[in-house]
């Protein structure tokens, strides 16, 4: 059984065949010898080529959230095959909100011309506020909020155009 | 006499206080906004009262609803933590005019503290040193000629203000103009007041504070110094103490100006100097004072075995403090790590989500204070503080040690957390040989990332075991996405794992 993990934009896969009351896993050419010993809660004692390892691992969607060794990495399970398409991977010149929030102040209108660094919207979350600035020179093709409005994080805000 | 309290707060700060009415046999009202209906301070109250939306200023932050809810709940007292309308002159005010008593400072002390521009005043007077500076203007121009003799870099910040917020670096004059509106746009929210101060920014500073404590008979002492120079975006990280910087000589020069400055309020009850200390000429200045209990307190409480909300309590009910500066020591090194849902390579933006697993370590000379259990949401409404750790060792290489170990076992999924950059700041050679300043992690922000992304990479082995632990749990676990209803965690795969034990049944 062959299964994809993303971490970070790099595509790591694993090969598992179960032998026994064991698991073959070939991870990068790399095999080891794994056994679960106990899985609660969330909680996976394991044996790993005769050494314990204590695995916390918890899953939302296709997202994987794994601690070992006080170390917590965030996965993204894939099919296989084909790029990932979480993160941050937008369109050149679209700008997303980085948190959650509420739109405070637009100061741009669709059309105008931005300069790099201009600050085109702010952005108030948890009493903070957080300006969405320009990355380059440009002119602003489309905005998709207003003042006022409350925004998920990734929600597309804007989109500059090059000149 | 107080009975009954109602604690005007929410998360850790709100869980902390009710365990010490508990633990003084006091009765206890909890109050809650839309999105806190199930948290952990509603559940450890006796009595919960509703007070509003989720918006801390439809809830938290709206005075009069809070009083009407001790006044309905029969309280006798509210303690208002930190945040919210903990350092609030009018809030205090009318708590007194309604009848119930405020565990804190007078109104007048906070009002005088409060503003940072007239407690600056004060503190000249009193014969305490301040950063130079210029208090009470108000156009472009002033700040502009101010800056000029101050000479840049200055820092803009809120006459209102506390916490960081409102405060803005300004590195040269282009920059002045836009600072200075976002300062007050963020003044305005967080405080409803816009007038800034302006001083000149010490670049490379240490943050230390004392802890001082008072009754309403004039006994008032401080309770020795807290290093806070680990910050981000202006707010703390790791909180400490003793301070490596100070000597048994700056220590007692500084406990005795923290004492002035308080006396110079008529204070009592918990408050907090706050100094800047140049490591080069070690000089220092009061910046402000915090007229109510802190996020970090924590670790005064384990050096000094003085609990100072019990003792809040008893001040706030007439009490006498009963001791003299001579009555303490600091005894053994304590360190707190304040664990954030945010996200370090994200900016340190706060991380939202449902807990999918929250795991607090335990053994011996760990504190844990936390307001959140697995399966609760961390909302952007408030504070993304999940936790605070606090640990106590005889030393600081040992306090270091514990506190390393004990974040290893600190397990929170569902939430980015800033849990694996604390252990960067931790084991940096800067940070244990004390040398770290209030600009540090912004100045050394690309290494500091980098050392732990490396670690990532180069430790193939250590991601290897994260991958095999991901593959055998889809696989070992049966119908990982099976949504139950009434399950705490809808997503989770192990529910239907619950006790089950591997065994060859797998397909």
């Amino acid at each position: 059984m062959k299964l994809n993990f993303d971490h970070q934009g790099q595509s790591i896969s694993v090969d598992l065949t179960p032998s026994g009351k064991s698991f073959r896993l070939d991870v990068d050419g790399e095999t080891v010898e794994a056994q679960i010993l106990q899985a609660k809660d969330g909680k996976l004692d394991l044996l790993i080529d005769g050494k314990r390892v204590t695995a916390y691992v918890s899953s939302d969607h296709t997202r994987r959230w794994v601690t070992v060794n006080g170390r917590t990495l965030l996965f993204n399970k894939s099919s296989g095959g084909r790029r990932s398409s979480s993160g941050h991977q937008h369109a050149a010149g679209e700008l997303t909100a980085p948190m959650p929030g509420q739109i405070r102040a637009v100061n741009v209108s669709e059309g105008d011309t931005v300069s790099k660094g201009q600050t085109l919207l702010l952005l108030e979350a948890m009493k903070m506020e957080i300006r969405v600035q320009a990355p380059r020179d440009g002119v602003v093709k489309k905005l998709f909020v207003q003042q006022g409005q409350t925004v998920e994080r990734e929600q597309l805000l804007v989109e500059i155009e090059e000149l | 006499m107080i009975n009954k309290i109602l604690v005007a707060n929410r998360g850790e700060i709100a869980v902390r206080i009710l365990r010490a009415c508990k633990e003084l046999g006091i009765q206890t009202v909890a109050v809650y906004s839309d999105a806190d209906k199930n948290a952990q301070h509603v559940q450890y109250a006796e009595e919960a009262v509703h007070i509003g939306a989720a918006s801390a200023r439809e809830s938290y932050l709206n005075a009069e609803v809070l009083i009407q809810a001790a006044l309905d709940s029969k309280a006798d007292a509210i303690h208002p933590g930190y945040g919210f309308l903990s350092e609030s002159a009018s809030f205090a005010g009318m708590v007194e005019s309604a009848g119930l008593i405020f565990i804190g400072p007078s109104a007048e002390s906070i009002h005088l503290m409060g503003d940072k521009a007239e407690s600056k005043i004060r503190m000249k007077k009193a014969g305490v040193p301040t950063v130079p500076g210029v208090e009470e203007i108000e156009s472009l121009g002033d700040f502009e000629r101010a800056a000029e003799k101050i000479g840049y870099p200055v820092l803009v910040k809120a006459s209102a203000g506390g916490g960081g917020k409102g405060m803005r670096i300004v590195w040269e004059v282009n920059d002045l103009s836009e600072e200075i509106q976002a300062a007050k746009r963020e003044a305005l929210h967080a405080f409803g007041d816009d007038r800034l101060l302006i001083e000149k920014y010490v670049a490379n500073a240490h943050h230390i504070e004392f802890q001082i404590f008072g009754d309403r008979h004039g006994n008032l002492v401080h309770l020795f110094e807290r290093e806070c120079s680990v910050q981000r975006r202006h707010q703390k990280i790791i909180e400490e103490t003793p301070s490596l910087q100070l000597t048994p000589g700056l220590r007692e020069e500084m406990g005795k100006a923290a004492v002035a400055a308080a006396k110079a309020v008529n204070y009592y009850n918990a408050g907090t100097i706050e100094f800047i200390v140049d490591p080069d000429t070690h000089n220092f200045y009061f910046l402000e004072m915090n007229t109510r209990l802190q996020v970090e307190h924590p670790v005064t409480e384990l050096v000094t075995g003085l609990d100072l909300v019990h003792w809040q309590i008893w001040i706030a009910n007439g009490e006498q403090f009963p001791f003299d500066q001579a009555h303490f020591t600091q005894r053994g090194h304590a360190i707190e790590c304040r664990i954030y849902a945010e996200d370090p390579a994200n900016g340190f933006l706060p991380s939202t989500g449902r807990l999918l697993q929250y795991v607090e370590p335990r053994g011996p000379g760990i504190r844990v204070d936390s307001g959140f259990v697995a399966g609760d949401n961390v909302t952007h409404f408030y504070d993304p503080l999940l936790a605070k750790m606090i640990v106590h060792a005889e030393d600081r290489p040992s306090a270091i040690q514990r506190m390393q170990a004990a974040l290893k076992d600190f397990i929170v999924h569902g939430v980015v957390t800033n849990i694996d950059f604390l252990q960067t700041v931790l084991s940096h050679p800067d940070f244990q040989n004390g040398k770290v300043t209030t600009r540090w992690v912004e100045q050394n922000m690309e290494t500091l990332m980098e050392s732990a992304n490396s670690l990532v990479e180069t430790q193939k082995q250590s991601i290897g075991l994260h991958i095999i632990a991901a593959a055998l749990a889809d696989v070992a676990i049966p119908n990982p996405q099976s949504k139950i209803e009434n399950e705490p965690d809808p997503y989770s795969p192990w529910k239907a794992a619950n006790g089950f034990r591997m065994g060859g049944t797998h397909g």
